[in-house]
């Protein structure tokens, strides 16, 4: 290799001196002279139809300087990154716990918690939608618009019917995974100050020019006027790409004309970030007598929760993936994905492909199980290399690492696992 | 809320402060004296992002209250450089990579100040323990107690 100056050298991370000194800023750690501190009135039931807020105590409450509800909005009040359907503040039904129903800003953050205290919510409770199932059934409430699926998608490749009747060997399971949160170590926070017609804002986020394209349509400015500058961000893993405070804090900084932080607690950020989705995946492998996997079908039905979020992405890459880095002739994947009154699913390092590999996996271990054959053997026999194709026939012209990845597993299993010569 | 006077002394340094009697410590050091290092994560003693050093003891500044801390010495990230000289600890994180986002950095830090005050030539083990309280979120675990093996070497 030649003499460079960075390629194969150890770098300093570039950072680090400031997060050892701690001097590193984050969002929270922001201040401006003036500053008014937010807090948000969140639903604490899950299905409702909202009647009416009345934030005339917590205004009157001294301290308090503004108060702030879906009438205020002056643009769009729908965000999202694929589907703009998560309301900045809700303005006709409740679709979970924690939707921001009011804002405040005071002059202290005890104070804009007790304005809080002070908001009167009024709504009509409703039967919440809690399982894929119920959303699935035809006479069920619609959480939005005129069905509950959120996206259907098929990938098909192939005969798997007939390539079914070809085999030797079937093994057939369901599979369930749950939700998870990030629980990234820094809650979400932001600071927006609106000055000469300009709008700043600085949050944690890991997504800037996304967060300004909202702020932007939620205050009905152009996006010239809107400036998002990401602050130091304490973790995100694909929890912080939609939006938090960045929203409410350039409301309440417009409307005031001062700038104002909201600094999230954690148990609201548990309750309002997204999660992994949970999937259940129902898979069906089957192989010759030898081990060569011939079909393979997958349904996959999803709950993404009461928004859209980065769901329509996570179903491409899970059906993209199930099928595991095997070469399969045949394959056919269902999903369903649906909406219900369940905290919102979103993007969790790896949108759905985690969750995939549980499935994919089980079912490698279950034929070479049930054909007698040694787990590794039987990924090895089937594993894709250069000149295969996946099952969305895209040609792996250049390299694939399975292979070298199991081989390298296996000397490695020998040194830690088993004693020379136990592989079986 | 009523206000007591309180004198401790912050990074080796003695002060004399007016505090609200229900504040949390974590929010006078970080409101009322500008300590930013000492962050927030969870608020109810979990995490260990609000570490600090208390008469040598490391204590979640989230589950202290201010008027607690009257006689007592502090110890926060900012009382670990003097003069612009970095403390080994944080040569020692940089040198190993042990800083990802950032945010458990300072508590990080700190249990292990606290760790050498008592111990300066701990085991792996005994470090793995005394980090025991702090949560990495970006799991970097091993390059964090590697850089404890570092500091504690040097």
């Amino acid at each position: 290799m030649g003499n460079f100056n960075i390629i194969g050298k150890s770098v300093e991370k570039k950072d680090s001196l400031s997060k050892v000194l701690g001097t590193a800023q984050f969002a929270a750690d922001i201040e401006f002279e003036n500053m008014l501190y937010g807090a948000v009135k969140r639903s604490e039931v899950p299905s409702a139809i909202l009647k009416n807020v009345d934030v005339s105590k917590a205004k009157a409450l001294p301290g308090v300087v503004s108060v702030l509800t879906y009438k205020d909005i002056t643009g769009g009040n729908r965000i999202g990154i694929i589907i703009k359907d998560e309301p900045v503040l809700v303005d006709d039904n409740i679709r979970r716990i924690g939707d921001a129903l009011a804002i405040v800003a005071a002059e202290t953050k005890e104070i804009a918690e007790e304005a809080l205290k002070l908001i009167e919510v009024e709504y009509e409770e409703l039967e919440p939608i809690l399982s894929i199932e119920d959303a699935l059934k035809e006479e069920s409430r619609k959480v939005h618009g005129k069905t509950n699926v959120l996206q259907e998608k098929h990938l098909i490749k192939g005969d798997v019917d007939e390539a079914f009747k070809e085999c030797d060997i079937i093994v057939e399971n369901t599979y369930k995974t749950n939700y998870v949160a990030h629980m990234f170590i820094e809650p979400e926070a932001g600071v927006a100050k609106y000055e000469n017609g300009i709008m700043s804002v600085w949050c944690s986020t890991q997504n800037p020019h996304f967060d300004r394209g909202e702020v932007a349509r939620t205050l009905n400015m152009p996006q010239n006027k809107v400036r998002v500058i990401q602050a130091v961000t304490g973790g995100g893993f694909g929890g912080k790409l939609d939006i938090s405070v960045q929203c409410h804090i350039a409301l309440l900084s417009y409307y005031t004309g001062r700038p104002v932080k909201i600094v999230t607690n954690r148990e609201d950020s548990m309750k309002v970030s997204s999660k992994r989705h949970p999937i259940e995946m129902k898979v069906k492998t089957g192989a010759k007598k030898d081990g060569t996997i011939l079909a393979y079908e997958a349904k996959l039905t999803s709950d993404t929760g009461a928004y859209a979020s980065y769901g329509p992405a996570v179903v491409a890459r899970a059906m993209t993936h199930i099928s595991g880095p095997y070469r399969i002739p045949n394959v056919r994947i269902d999903a369903t994905f649906v909406y219900t009154n369940n905290p919102m699913a979103g993007a969790y390092r790896g949108f759905g492909v985690p969750q995939a590999a549980i499935a994919h996996e089980g079912q490698m271990d279950a034929l070479a199980e049930k054909i007698g054959m040694s787990p590794i053997e039987i990924r090895l026999k089937n594993a894709l290399r250069v000149g295969d194709c996946t099952p969305t026939n895209q040609k792996l012209n250049d390299s694939i690492g399975i292979v070298e990845t199991i081989e390298k597993a296996v000397e490695k299993s020998k040194e830690v696992i088993f004693n020379e010569g136990e592989v079986k | 809320m009523s206000k007591v006077k309180i004198s401790f002394n912050l990074n080796y340094e003695d002060i004399v402060v007016e505090v609200e009697s229900n504040k949390r410590l974590l929010d006078m050091l970080r409101e009322d004296l500008n300590m930013k290092s000492v962050k927030e994560g969870c608020g109810e003693g979990e995490c260990g992002a609000c570490t600090v050093i208390v008469d040598g003891i490391t204590v979640t500044s989230c589950t202290v209250l201010a008027p607690q801390v009257d006689g007592c010495s502090v110890i926060t990230l900012e009382g670990l450089s003097k003069d612009g000289e970095l403390d080994k600890l944080q040569e020692s994180f940089m040198e190993a990579g042990a800083v990802q986002c950032g945010f458990c950095t300072p508590g990080m830090i700190l249990s292990a100040k606290a760790l050498f005050m008592k111990n300066p030539k701990p085991s792996k083990d005994e470090i793995k323990r005394a980090m025991s309280g702090n949560l990495c979120r970006c799991t970097g675990y091993k390059k964090i107690v590697e850089a404890v093996e570092i500091a504690r070497d040097k």
